[in-house]
């Protein structure tokens, strides 16, 4: 006998499907210059995440739908997209708390897009290398002087709690890339880098905080932050972005008075 | 060896002749930024709130002053100008006020332009012509309070 | 007009970015000119879906020395494990796990400010007494921080990585009748481009190939790419028969939830409420490895003990911790079951099934790292780290901590080994239009016009797989499976893909790996054929018992082609390596 779960397929019983209309923004340079909206309407379960929908279109109707993905759960932050206007990844959100249905329908197309404030390259595919870039100029590393110890350095679980919200990021863009100071200039270098340079300023370890704090105290740095809290609306994480861009706010103003 | 076989649309673009993507305004460049060492920025900021609070109690006063107490708005006249002018207090208070809110209300007005105009040069000469206005504005301000005549014909 | 094509010359090419990739390239990149060719953003690695821990004797917490963690490799890999290798990870972790601290990765600690540890499967003291606490961790993501403190100092150290290339072909060339490395092909996402890197040491890393089947932990692009490029090139692939199905998997969806849980008190319970791993497990319980414990939960789901309507799952109960427990020590995993099942972790149990989760096999390798081309010979210039290669340490079956562990200490190992090689060695010569096969293969496929989809065969292929060749396995079963693939290979070449772009294509992407899944999966059924026993991951319910006289040996799978191009595979076998610990039956 074989693996004793999966003899009982649910054959035919389709019974709690529901019908959704996604509404997505097309854009692919090798067929036209303008982007375009399409509608595909789905039979699917509305217990599935909006990335199933996404690949139902891409695997039974239209395979030339481009879009990122990876281990479908939340982790990789390889498929953050604007739905319903909002940032999210699209393995995080389920048909059934965005379809808004009744009796089996859909009452709201959900409507997907590409990200905002970066160069669409197709479809839903942005170009993610200046975010990067913008991650980089942090310098994301533990920087430190002297001799190596022998063992691990040490460090308190406090000192360990006080920076542990920011670990979480998972570099996906949809907090920088909900930024409307970022939408307009895109040298800000936005939420996801402010909380991987806080990641660091406030790491017991880490000796280099001075020079990132002079980086973010400069014309694209922290002061450019308006607390819109678009970020921490959209981090797929639940990290309190805007407070931690406030932090290192109030750590260059302690440091100064 | 043909690749383009859903054949070249009507647009004229195709695997060859890629159209033209959209780049978003001032993009990320591969160079990380000079820092300047100086704290403007930060003043700048700090200078936001802390006139803005100052503001909050001065134009409060102002307006409760000129509008509600004393009979309200019908007293406002030349003479009651010429009144709180003669005295060096209301002359600093109206002078702090003039500057504070030209100064928080241009500053706040060149972030909108910085958010609102799509193209380089609209938001240049959007920003010329604030601060234009608003070196005006301080300026002419500045010299009325300070050369008031209460005599004048 | 042909697909444009560019020719790169490094001396040290690493494919893959995940933890092994990225920490075989902060070694070679400080030694020598090195390339990180990546099909995903590095951060995109399934590394970062890693959750419970990465095991070392510290003895941070308690008593705990690195013979007790090789003994039980050892034993965890059902003794199939080679023991020179496994003294190795064993040694080296504990220098592996400070060295990530020291480059800034944020463990839990003790409060002495030490790294903290907690209890893992199959990880006991004294050569099986009782549990004991190894496993060093950073909450329920450790992977995730592994995956970011590493991208972090690759930051550091400049790597130079060329993201969203994806690796189709390994170039060989013969010196002196030694096929030896020439280097990569690499098609580049953006634009279609063809690129050569000619390099004098290649690292594959590219990861596992678990997507062949349906309920799997792994991430939608873990297609075993690596394992695929070497296999058609002629390389062997060892063990691949040996999969493990973890034993907690979010019921239907397959995301993985970690041992962790069951580290910090959880108990797997059946639809009566019972604790039924005291049954199969009277010491370690819940604990036990995850063959064992993945096999007791489809027993309880056979015999009728399951939960739900189907009768076709198990509990995860962690409902008598403490929900600041639970806050602290496992937020990932209790926020999947709400995002993902709508429950409250606190107050309902989970349910769960076994998941497809790691391949122990795949390209053998010696300790170096170093690529071999048959039980003694490497092939010059090639290395292999990570879940594509087999060293082999998991053995039958891999205990929980240890991959992390693995990418640490044999990713170094082969970045090191590889970066010195390219310093001694020279550049092997492209063979003549280097790039043709994969030219071929691309353009054949993009201007397909057959009426095969590649959804239909994947699914059918992971159906077949989940059904015939999952936890457990038969004679029958396989033979089905074995059949299916072959019908599965033969439609395959009538698949046609609708994006004809160049840009961005993913619909030719996904043809193509799931060409390399294919081929992988026949190589896992016929090898699982071929071994008449049980042993680890892999069990025969018409060969119950494992079989050390005929089959303590890892299989080496080769793919041959005859002459009329008709495709065979060739098993062959290799003696495992013992040292210290003799086979003896296996109980937790």
């Amino acid at each position: 006998m074989a693996t004793p779960t999966l003899e009982k397929q649910p054959a035919a019983d389709t019974g709690h499907l529901v019908t959704v209309t996604f509404r997505i923004r097309r854009f692919d340079p090798e067929r036209s210059a303008d982007a375009y909206w399409q509608d595909f309407e789905l039979r699917i379960d509305p217990k599935e995440r909006v990335l199933d929908g996404l690949h139902q279109i891409k695997w039974e109707h239209d395979g030339s739908l481009t879009f990122r993905r990876s281990c479908a759960h939340g982790i990789c932050g390889s498929d953050a997209m604007r739905i319903n206007g909002k940032n999210r990844l699209a393995c995080k959100v389920l048909i059934k708390d965005i379809a808004d249905v009744k009796d089996g329908v859909g009452t709201k197309p959900v409507v997907i897009e590409a990200m905002k404030g970066m160069t669409v390259l197709k479809d839903l595919i942005v170009d993610m290398d200046p975010f990067f870039q913008a991650y980089r100029d942090m310098m994301p590393f533990l920087i430190t002087s002297g001799n190596e110890p022998t063992r691990e350095r040490r460090q308190s679980p406090r000192d360990r709690e006080r920076f542990d919200d920011t670990t979480k990021c998972i570099l996906c863009a949809a907090c920088t890339s909900s930024c409307p100071v970022f939408w307009n200039d895109g040298q800000y270098f936005g939420p996801a880098a402010i909380v991987n340079a806080h990641r660091f300023i406030f790491d017991s370890r880490d000796e280099g905080g001075e020079q990132r704090l002079e980086i973010l105290n400069d014309r694209d740095g922290v002061w450019r932050c308006r607390t819109i809290f678009n970020c921490t609306d959209a981090c797929p994480r639940g990290i309190q972005v805007t407070k931690a861009i406030q932090e290192v706010k109030q750590a260059l103003i302690t440091r100064r008075f | 060896m043909a690749i383009d076989t859903n054949g070249s649309s009507p647009s004229g673009y195709g695997p060859d002749h890629p159209a033209p993507v959209i780049e978003p305004p001032r993009a990320r460049t591969r160079r990380t930024p000079r820092t300047t060492r100086t704290n403007f920025e930060m003043y700048g900021w700090l200078f936001m709130r802390v006139s803005g609070i100052l503001l909050v109690v001065l134009v409060i006063t102002h307006l409760m002053i000129q509008l509600v107490l004393d009979g309200g708005v019908s007293k406002v006249s030349f003479a009651f100008v010429a009144g709180r002018w003669a005295s060096p207090f209301w002359q600093a208070w109206d002078l702090i006020m003039l500057w504070l809110a030209m100064l928080h209300g241009g500053l706040g007005l060149r972030t909108i332009i910085n958010d609102y105009a799509q193209r380089d040069g609209t938001r240049f000469w959007l920003k010329m012509l604030l601060y234009t206005a608003t070196v005006f504005t301080v300026l002419l301000g500045t010299l009325v309070i300070f050369t008031f005549d209460p005599n004048i014909s | 007009m042909t697909t444009a094509m560019q020719i790169h010359k490094y001396d040290t090419v690493i494919v893959g970015a995940g933890g092994a990739g990225m920490r075989a390239a902060i070694e070679a990149t400080k030694r020598s000119r090195t390339a990180v060719l990546t099909k995903l953003y590095p951060t995109r690695s399934h590394t970062g879906a890693a959750q419970g821990g990465m095991a070392a004797a510290l003895a941070n917490v308690e008593d705990d020395n690195w013979e007790w963690h090789t003994f039980d490799t050892v034993k965890g890999g059902d003794y199939l494990v080679d023991q020179d290798a496994a003294e190795i990870l064993a040694k080296e972790a504990i220098d592996s796990v400070l060295d990530l601290e020291k480059m800034g990765l944020p463990f839990n600690r003790t409060p002495e400010g030490r790294i903290d540890q907690r209890r893992f499967g199959g990880h006991s003291r004294n050569h099986g007494e009782a549990p004991v606490r190894r496993s060093c961790y950073a909450a329920d993501r450790t992977g995730h921080m592994i995956l970011q403190t590493l991208y972090q100092n690759c930051v550091k150290e400049g790597v130079e990585f060329f993201n969203e290339f994806y690796v189709l072909d390994l170039l060989l060339n013969d010196v002196a009748g030694v096929r030896s490395t020439a280097g990569v092909v690499a098609y580049e996402l953006a634009t279609g481009e063809l690129h050569v890197f000619q390099a004098k040491a290649v690292v594959f890393a590219s990861g596992g190939n678990g997507k062949f089947y349906r309920v799997t932990s792994n991430a939608h692009t873990l297609t075993g790419d690596g394992q695929a490029a070497a296999f058609r090139r002629g390389l062997p692939l060892e063990d691949m028969e040996f999969f493990q199905f973890h034993p907690t998997g979010i019921w239907k969806m397959g995301i993985l939830l970690t041992e962790g849980a069951r580290g910090e008190g959880g108990i797997l319970r059946n639809k009566d409420g019972e604790r039924f791993m005291e049954k199969y497990a009277p010491v370690m319980k819940d604990l036990a490895s995850r063959d064992v414990v993945s096999r007791s939960i489809y027993t309880e789901i056979r015999e009728g003990r399951g939960c739900g309507p189907e009768g076709d799952h198990v509990y995860l109960d962690l409902t008598h911790l403490p929900p600041e427990q639970l806050d602290a020590k496992l937020p990932d995993i209790t926020e999947f079951a709400r995002t993902y099942l709508g429950i409250e972790p606190y107050t309902d149990p989970i349910p769960i099934q076994p998941t497809a989760h790691y391949a122990m096999g795949g390209i053998p390798t010696n300790v170096r790292g170093e690529v071999l081309a048959n039980n003694t010979d490497v092939v010059p210039g090639l290395y292999a780290a990570g879940e594509v290669a087999c060293v082999s340490v998991h053995g039958a079956n891999r205990l929980g901590t240890n991959s992390l562990l693995d990418i640490n200490v044999f990713g170094r190992r082969a970045g090191v080994a590889a970066a010195e090689y390219a310093a001694t060695a020279g550049f092997v010569d492209l063979p003549e239009a280097p790039a043709q096969f994969v030219a071929d293969e691309v353009e054949r496929m993009r201007d397909a016009t057959g009426n095969e989809r590649v959804t239909e065969i994947r699914k059918a292929l992971q159906d077949t797989m989940d059904k015939n060749a999952m936890v457990f396995r038969t004679e029958q079963t396989l033979k089905e499976a074995l059949e299916e693939i072959t019908a599965l290979r033969s439609r395959y070449r009538n698949v046609s893909v609708q994006d004809k772009g160049r840009r961005y294509n993913t619909d030719l992407l996904e043809a193509l790996e799931l060409g390399n899944l294919l081929e992988l999966a026949e190589v896992l059924v016929f090898s699982a054929l071929a071994r008449k026993e049980s042993r680890g991951g892999h069990y025969r319910e018409d060969y119950p018992n494992r079989d050390d006289v005929n089959f303590m040996r890892h299989t080496m799978a080769y793919r041959e082609t005859d002459t009329e191009g008709n495709e065979s595979i060739r098993l062959d076998y290799k003696p495992v390596v013992q040292t210290r610990y003799q086979p003896t039956e296996r109980k937790y």
